[in-house]
């Protein structure tokens, strides 16, 4: 029994624990799948964000520069298409090349330089310089009217062929030797005006447009990459070159224009935008280069992953007490299913152990009452033949045969005292069974009616019978007939001479049963006086004889029929008792 | 005084020679590139390029004896006009030494430059009103391209030669050289930038020589 009780408590606790498991599996799915995805959104959301506003940023860079270019150019077509720069080139009077542009770039050229902050608004050009036919830069016979340029940027200007639409290009001038500057270059093509040929080309050197830094919350930080060189002001010069490689190997390996890597810049998380300036240009690919620094967005998923992870962590404390909740409530029923399933077996244990003794019992009691009825019986059928060949016998004097004849009554209520014996034993024992059938009451009365009139003793009583033929009861023939014969005796036992029985029977109104009266006159039964108990004798002293069990057997009947039997009054020199027996129209008729 | 005394002279002397002298003469016709527009009817000669050759539009051609002459004492003063946004007449031919105005009767401003390098010059920017009217002196053989610092489209040709003998043909090919002096020389055809034919020739006074360039 213990370890039955511990095998379904273990059960018990096993399914508690494969519920919370399976719940928390869940939960933490759900966690680890919420943090993924918050994760990725953040971390997309971000560079989207940044991507952006990069691409808002050079979008409104190239618009300007645009508008820029085109002025530029729009400038540059006129010059180019000036006369005397034409007469010059293609009246073979190359030394008077570049004194006829410096008259006709005098506008452009002149006066002082723009302060810094409208430099690059400005259309002042730092320089310029022809191409000959064959790309190469014209020398100018003095570089103070065309933009000093030292010889090294100066033969960055020189093209692989003369082109024939407007380049833009952008040039490192690294005579500063700690930082260079970036100078933009607009090549416009001259076209001879005697052939239609491009013969010429001027470039144009300008003081480039450059991404103001506005977003300063977001530490944007913006320069150009060209040929090989970062030009990013803002960086110190070894992070410039570094990332100067890095930009250098994904411009090489990616035939995008424009593209965004991720990486440091002296260990903090940088987005590095690029994209190119100058697409299709005979010039060196440049790009624009815009780094965002990553911290931000770093805070942002740092604090978003705290958020998710709290949140996470509430959904597993939720999700640990709801499937603690949920895991007794859902044990609770199976617990008490194991429960009762262990009362059920116990229960049916008893039951079989009940039933096995009273089986038992009943078969020891059955034997004992067929033992009983045996031993008890069987010396007395042995005495009342012995006294009824006593009777034959001839030759004894009258008082002997009286004798002998009373000795042989005497047996008669012996073997009735057994019998009734035996059968409240049974009853006791709770083993006598009513199987009902249906009784012809009626009938039954009349034939122990007609039975009292024949007994030879009996006293000059007047009978009146008030029932009708036919009341069925439903009961056992044998023991239906032992109550009526009890009462039907009773009462012509302790009736007067000259006295009455009255038996009436009816089925009582609004009722489904039958009531049976029996009543008698004679000496009533006095007040407080038990006459249901067994062996119960009456206090007065009387003729009649009873052995004091009738009664108390007759009254276990008719409750073993569904009835009951009792004593209805007793008074006036009448007495009288009533036996209600079940009617018997719910039982199959079998007879 | 002095001055003016030397243009007279210098305008009888150049004409003496074809009136008075009977010399040779050459006459022929020379195969003009192909025009494509309507050609004859047209009095005003444009400058155009093709292929990068200045020609003249309509087609034609000069045709000058060349050789060492003696200098004349004196040249004619030429004239080259700035009509329409034109050059009037839009290729001269002149001898050395010869002066050439550039009157302006437009009513905008003109600035005649040249970057040739038989002659550079820049007048300036003048007007019609412009006195004296700017003028040059072509001393250097070759080809002069005219043109305008103000309108670019502007062009004309002076052909500045060694030589007294030379004459335009008609707008058919057609010349007549007269008074060339006897001698062997070479008869030469300008027909654009690019293209000079020359024939030698040996002239007789009084001869008239027929020659036709192909």
């Amino acid at each position: 029994m213990r370890s039955a009780v511990q095998a379904r408590d273990e059960g018990v606790a096993s399914f508690r624990t494969r519920l919370f498991t399976a719940i928390m599996v869940i939960v933490v799915t759900l966690t680890a799948l919420g943090f993924y995805l918050a994760q990725r959104k953040v971390t997309a959301d971000a560079e989207r964000n940044l991507q952006e506003n990069f691409q808002a940023e050079i979008s409104s860079l190239h618009k300007v520069e645009e508008l820029r270019h085109a002025a530029l150019a729009e400038r540059c077509n006129i010059l180019a298409a000036k006369p005397r720069i034409h007469a010059a080139i293609e009246d073979n009077a190359i030394d008077l090349l570049y004194p006829s542009a410096k008259d006709e770039l005098r506008d452009l050229m002149e006066g002082d330089e723009p302060p810094p902050e409208q430099a690059a608004r400005s259309l002042h050009a730092r320089f310029y310089r022809f191409l000959d036919s064959t790309g190469a830069v014209i020398k100018p016979p003095n570089t103070y009217d065309v933009g000093e340029l030292d010889p090294k940027t100066e033969a960055q200007l020189a093209l692989s062929r003369l082109p024939d639409t407007q380049q833009i290009g952008y040039i490192r001038e690294s005579s500063e030797a700690d930082r260079g500057t970036i100078d933009e270059v607009i090549a416009v093509p001259i076209f001879s005006s005697y052939t239609g040929d491009v013969i010429s080309a001027l470039v144009i050197g300008f003081k480039p447009l450059e991404l103001e830094e506005k977003n300063t919350e977001v530490g944007m930080r913006s320069g150009v990459w060209v040929n090989g060189h970062l030009h990013l002001p803002s960086l110190p010069k070894s992070a410039q070159a570094s990332l100067s490689k890095k930009i250098a190997s994904s411009v090489a390996n990616s035939d995008r224009e424009q593209d965004n890597f991720r990486v440091n810049v002296d260990g903090a998380p940088q987005l590095l935008f690029y994209k190119r300036l100058n697409p299709g240009s005979l010039f060196p690919a440049a790009y624009e280069i815009c780094v965002y620094p990553l911290a931000y967005s770093m805070a942002q998923l740092h604090r978003l992953r705290w958020q998710i992870g709290g949140a996470g962590a509430l959904l597993l404390l939720g999700g640990f007490i709801a499937s603690h909740v949920v895991a007794l409530r859902f044990s609770a029923p199976v617990k008490k299913l194991a429960l009762d399933s262990e009362e059920n077996r116990a229960q049916r244990k008893r039951a079989e152990a009940a039933l096995a003794s009273t089986t038992q019992e009943l078969e020891r009691s059955t034997r004992y009452s067929a033992d009983a009825s045996h031993q008890l019986k069987s010396p007395v059928a042995v005495l009342r033949i012995g006294l009824e060949t006593l009777l034959t016998h001839e030759g004894f004097k009258q008082e002997v045969y009286e004798e002998l004849s009373a000795l042989l009554h005497q047996t008669h209520r012996l073997t009735g005292v057994i019998d009734d014996l035996l059968l409240l034993s049974r009853v006791d024992a709770g083993h006598l069974q009513i199987a009902p059938t249906p009784v012809n009451l009626s009938q039954l009365v009349d034939e122990w009616l007609d039975d009292l009139s024949a007994l030879p003793d009996s006293p000059d009583v007047k009978i009146e019978k008030e029932f009708a033929a036919g009341l069925f009861v439903a009961g056992e023939k044998r023991y239906t007939s032992l109550i009526v014969q009890n009462l039907l005796e009773n009462a012509r036992k302790y009736n007067r001479p000259g006295g009455l029985i009255r038996v009436s029977a009816s089925r009582a109104g609004g009722t489904r049963n039958v009531v049976l009266s029996v009543g008698n006159t004679g000496r009533t039964i006095p007040p407080g006086e038990n006459i249901f108990e067994r062996f119960h004798h009456r206090s007065t002293p009387s003729a009649a004889s009873g052995h004091g069990i009738g009664l108390n057997l007759a009254r276990e009947l008719a409750r073993l029929h569904g009835g009951d039997l009792c004593l209805v009054r007793s008074e006036n020199d009448w007495t009288e008792f009533q036996v209600r027996f079940p009617a018997a129209d719910g039982v199959n008729a079998v007879a | 005084m002095r001055l003016r005394g030397l243009l007279w002279f210098n305008a009888v002397f150049s004409i003496m020679p074809v009136a008075l002298l009977a010399g040779a003469v050459v006459e022929g016709r020379v195969e003009l590139s192909k025009s494509h527009s309507a050609p004859v009817q047209a009095k005003r000669y444009e400058i155009v390029t093709k292929g990068g050759v200045l020609s003249t539009q309509p087609p034609l051609a000069v045709v000058y004896l060349d050789g060492a002459f003696p200098h004349p004492a004196s040249v004619p003063t030429k004239e080259v006009t700035q009509k329409d946004l034109t050059f009037v007449p839009a290729l001269l031919p002149i001898r050395v030494g010869t002066r050439v105005e550039f009157p302006n009767l437009d009513d905008t401003y003109h600035n005649i430059f040249s970057y040739s390098p038989a002659k550079r010059f820049d007048l300036g920017r003048y007007r019609a009103e412009e006195r004296p009217i700017p003028a040059e002196v072509f001393d250097k053989p070759g080809l002069i391209t005219l043109r305008c610092d103000i309108h670019e489209h502007m062009r004309g040709l002076i052909l500045v030669l060694n030589t007294s003998y030379f004459v335009m043909t008609d707008t058919d090919g057609h010349f007549r050289l007269n008074g060339l002096p006897a001698g062997r020389y070479k008869l030469k055809a300008w027909i654009d930038s690019r293209t000079t034919r020359e024939k030698p020739v040996e002239l007789k006074d009084g001869q008239t020589l027929h020659v036709d360039f192909p």
